[in-house]
């Protein structure tokens, strides 16, 4: 009577499994499990086979490991994706800071309509903005040639995607242009948590707006910016979509990306099983600087 | 099952009730015309059908009261193949009631099975939607009972989903596959395309399809070699590389068509001089240089035997051969000279069309393929064809020809036979024939009063007549191996920025076409 042990023993004792939640979870995992683990397995192995997607594979051990060892393509292709994070993490985090430096410190008119005109561009189907800026790029055609010779600087006009020199940063700006908006617009929401009394008292403290950024602002953003590197960081190495649409890894193999050299190998020329290597080793990649970046946020946040 | 005995035992009667007893009206009605039509140059059944009757498949109709009136006055022609009609014959019009009759009779006798069969194109362009849509009606008509289930894809959609659908129980009984060692070698060597051989003797495809164009569709049953062994496809347009020219230009800056590869550049180096972009060139997509560079290798090395050694990876060859080098060569110092669209490496496909169509530039070199979409442009009645000329003057030298991709039949497709009909309809000289008016040219000969002269289409079935007439069918240089294409693309993209020396060039290639026979020796 002084106690409820009825409605206590309906409870779990610390250390309990309480099996029957995992009832409620069932469904979604099996979902998880055919759709995702279940590829992800399979992927892996056939990175063991040799396997034209036709016929029946042969298994080869690590046959494909070693060959992509000396694929000089997969290579460049890695390098290039290294490339890529500059362009889509670590310019749209500097821009988004800007920005949001720039648009919570002080109340300008239209701000709404800066902030949605600037996150358009991540809303919009990538083929959509590669095929837009394709044209862009024409050189023959496209406006930014055009405006160039128009104003006298017939020098800078160049063949954009077509210059080996220009290709990569050339499909790279995109990239920032469709990330920053992303980044800008996580920072905004997360200066709003930031208690106003810190900066009033910087203020007091005769804290210049550059001191205020640096020693409030940012120290207060470290959540966000993870968040923000850990994203733009995966959409930099499995970048595909852009570059597919844009230059198809051109001119030369300036281009080329890893997601694009899986896609040859798999489905222009029926190495499957390569194509699996190619992919398991990039997860790879990915997951290690997943994990680098989520263990820095770690120390970050402790600090 | 039951449903289907129900609706069997219902046609049966309707046969019996329709069927029977209009017959003998027929029989004295099947004589009596209600105009007598001659055949003109540009007719078909189906035309006349639409015209008289207003129906383009009530042709059968026709067919039938020309044959009856046939038996009892000569005047009228005989029809065996309703495909095939002669200019000055004279064709019975039954009475619309009448024909109305015939047809509902031949419907219901005919075995109603309701067959459907699927097929897989890629003809995604309108007109040549259009094109095989009146095809696939007129097949239809002609097999009653027959109903014909188009799917289009994509080329790229095809590749990548062709392989499923032919495994599949379901999959198309006739799909159009693209030849080659990643696409139909590979989809023989895993068991699901049905050999064609005996289909090919028994329609007398030979006629269609030229042997070396046969060639491109043949693979060794196990798929171990490729341009040899039993035919798996047939193609129904013909499609090669030449010189689109502005007519308007040539003949204000006095340059004729040249005749040899000398007079070709004079003619480039006359328009550079005059100001005129030579040749409208984009290559951002990489492919259209493998055009452009395996026309110059043509020239420097016109070697027609070598070239269907290296294609076929046979006799083991080498692409380093002085001619190759020298071809190189003569790309990079066209590019040097200024020949090509300024800024070409940054210029889609699609965005140097538009402009040649509309009137930049003096040439543009790719396939026939485009033929239908330059005469959209605003000097689309200015535009003219020539072949890449060879060294000395009417010498012999391979042109990059090819066909569409092929149609096949689906090995486990329970529908074999009504297949390869469909196969042989598209292969027709009515399919040639509206092929030749959508703006292709048809793989197969034909004797045209539609095909005006002095037009574009007039230029391109002439040098296809003397493609076909010499044998001098050459090859895209990206089917030598699986590889190739990713290779010869990079490395001519490096050729042309002028990155590579010519010589470093053919020496890549002959990396990648010598690891592929390493690999293939295993």
């Amino acid at each position: 009577m002084l106690n409820t042990p009825k409605a206590r023993s309906r409870g779990y004792k610390p250390g309990e499994r309480p099996w029957t939640a995992c009832l409620y979870i069932l469904p979604g995992f099996i979902i998880y499990a055919v759709f995702v683990l279940w590829p992800i397995l399979d992927t892996l192995r056939y990175s063991f086979y040799e396997w034209s997607g036709f016929s029946s594979p042969s298994f080869i051990g690590l046959d494909n490991y070693i060959k992509l060892y000396s694929d000089e393509i997969f290579r460049k292709a890695l390098v290039n994706n290294l490339w890529f994070i500059v362009f889509y993490t670590v310019f749209p985090i500097v821009i988004g800071l800007f920005l949001t430096a720039l648009m919570t410190r002080r109340r300008l008119p239209g701000m709404t309509l800066f902030r949605t005109g600037l996150f358009m561009p991540y809303v919009m189907a990538m083929v959509v903005v590669g095929v837009v800026w394709r044209w862009i790029y024409n050189p023959a055609t496209g406006p930014l040639n055009q405006a160039l010779r128009a104003v006298g600087l017939d020098a800078l006009a160049r063949p954009w995607l077509g210059d080996f020199d220009l290709a990569l940063p050339a499909v790279g700006v995109v990239g920032t242009w469709v990330q920053f908006g992303f980044c800008m617009v996580l920072f905004i929401a997360g200066v709003q948590r930031i208690d106003e009394m810190l900066y009033d008292a910087a203020k007091l403290d005769g804290a210049n707006e550059w001191r205020q950024f640096w020693h409030i602002t940012l120290p207060g953003l470290r959540n966000e910016i993870s968040v923000a590197m850990v994203t733009t960081l995966i959409a930099a190495l499995r970048i595909f979509d852009l570059v597919f649409v844009t230059t198809r890894g051109g001119p030369g193999n300036e281009t080329m990306v890893v997601a694009l050299h899986i896609y040859r190998n798999a489905f222009a020329i029926n190495r499957v099983g390569y194509a699996a290597a190619i992919a398991v080793v990039l997860t790879i990649v990915i997951v290690i600087i997943s994990v680098g970046v989520l263990a820095l946020r770690q120390k970050w946040v402790e600090d | 099952m039951k449903k289907l005995k129900q609706l069997t035992i219902v046609l049966l009667l309707l046969a019996v009730t329709f069927g029977l007893i209009p017959a003998p009206i027929m029989a004295q009605e099947g004589a009596a015309c209600d105009a007598d039509v001659i055949v003109q140059g540009d007719d078909w059944l189906s035309k006349i059908a639409d015209k008289f009757l207003g129906d383009p498949l009530a042709f059968p109709a026709i067919v039938e009261a020309t044959n009856a009136a046939a038996a009892a006055d000569e005047s009228y022609a005989q029809i065996d193949n309703p495909d095939i009609i002669e200019i000055g014959w004279k064709l019975c019009i039954p009475a619309a009631e009448a024909a109305q009759a015939t047809l509902g009779e031949n419907a219901v006798a005919a075995p109603t099975d309701g067959t459907v069969l699927t097929v897989w194109d890629i003809w995604t362009r309108g007109v040549d939607g259009q094109t095989i849509e009146t095809l696939d009606r007129e097949f239809e008509a002609a097999h009653p009972g027959v109903t014909i289930n188009r799917v289009v894809k994509s080329f790229d959609d095809m590749k990548a989903t062709a392989q499923l659908a032919l495994s599949s129980d379901d999959g198309p009984d006739v799909a159009q596959i693209n030849q080659g060692l990643s696409d139909m070698v590979a989809l023989v060597q895993a068991g699901l395309l049905t050999d064609l051989t005996p289909y090919w003797q028994k329609y007398n495809w030979s006629e269609r399809l030229a042997a070396p164009l046969a060639a491109r569709n043949s693979v060794v049953g196990d798929g171990s070699a490729y341009g040899q062994g039993n035919i798996y496809g047939m193609a129904p347009t013909a499609e090669f590389i030449g010189v689109f020219y502005n007519k308007e230009k040539f003949a204000s800056a006095g340059v004729e068509v040249p005749t040899t590869f000398a007079e070709f550049e004079a003619a480039l180096e006359t328009f550079k001089a005059a100001g005129e972009t030579p040749i409208m060139y984009g290559n951002l997509d990489g492919w259209p240089a493998i055009h452009t560079y395996g026309e110059l290798q043509n020239v420097y090395n016109p070697d027609q035997t070598y070239l269907d050694n290296f294609i076929y990876g046979r006799g083991d060859v080498s692409f380093d051969q002085p001619g190759n080098v020298e071809a190189a060569a003569k790309l990079q110092e066209w590019v040097e000279k200024g020949y090509f669209t300024q800024d070409f490496n940054g210029i889609g496909y699609d965005d140097i069309w538009p402009l040649f169509s509309n009137g930049e530039g003096a040439m543009y070199i790719t396939g026939t393929w485009i033929s239908a979409n330059l005469l959209e442009g605003s000097s689309a009645d200015q535009i003219g064809f020539f072949l890449v000329p060879p060294l000395e003057a009417g010498a012999a030298k391979p042109i990059v020809a090819g066909t569409s991709t092929a149609y096949t039949i689906r090995k486990s497709s329970p529908n074999q036979d009504l297949a390869a009909e469909y196969i042989d309809w598209m292969m027709s000289d009515r399919a040639m024939e509206l092929w030749l008016e959508a703006g292709l040219v048809p793989v197969a000969p034909v004797e045209s009063a539609s095909i005006e002269p002095d037009t574009l289409m007039a230029d391109m079935t002439q040098a296809w007549d003397q493609i076909l007439a010499t044998n001098s069918m050459g090859h895209y240089l990206d089917w030598a191996t699986p590889t190739f294409y990713d290779t010869i693309t990079a490395s001519l993209q490096e050729l042309q920025a002028l990155r590579i020396t010519p010589e470093e060039f053919v020496q890549q290639l002959q990396q990648d076409y010598a690891a592929y026979l390493a690999e293939k020796q295993q």
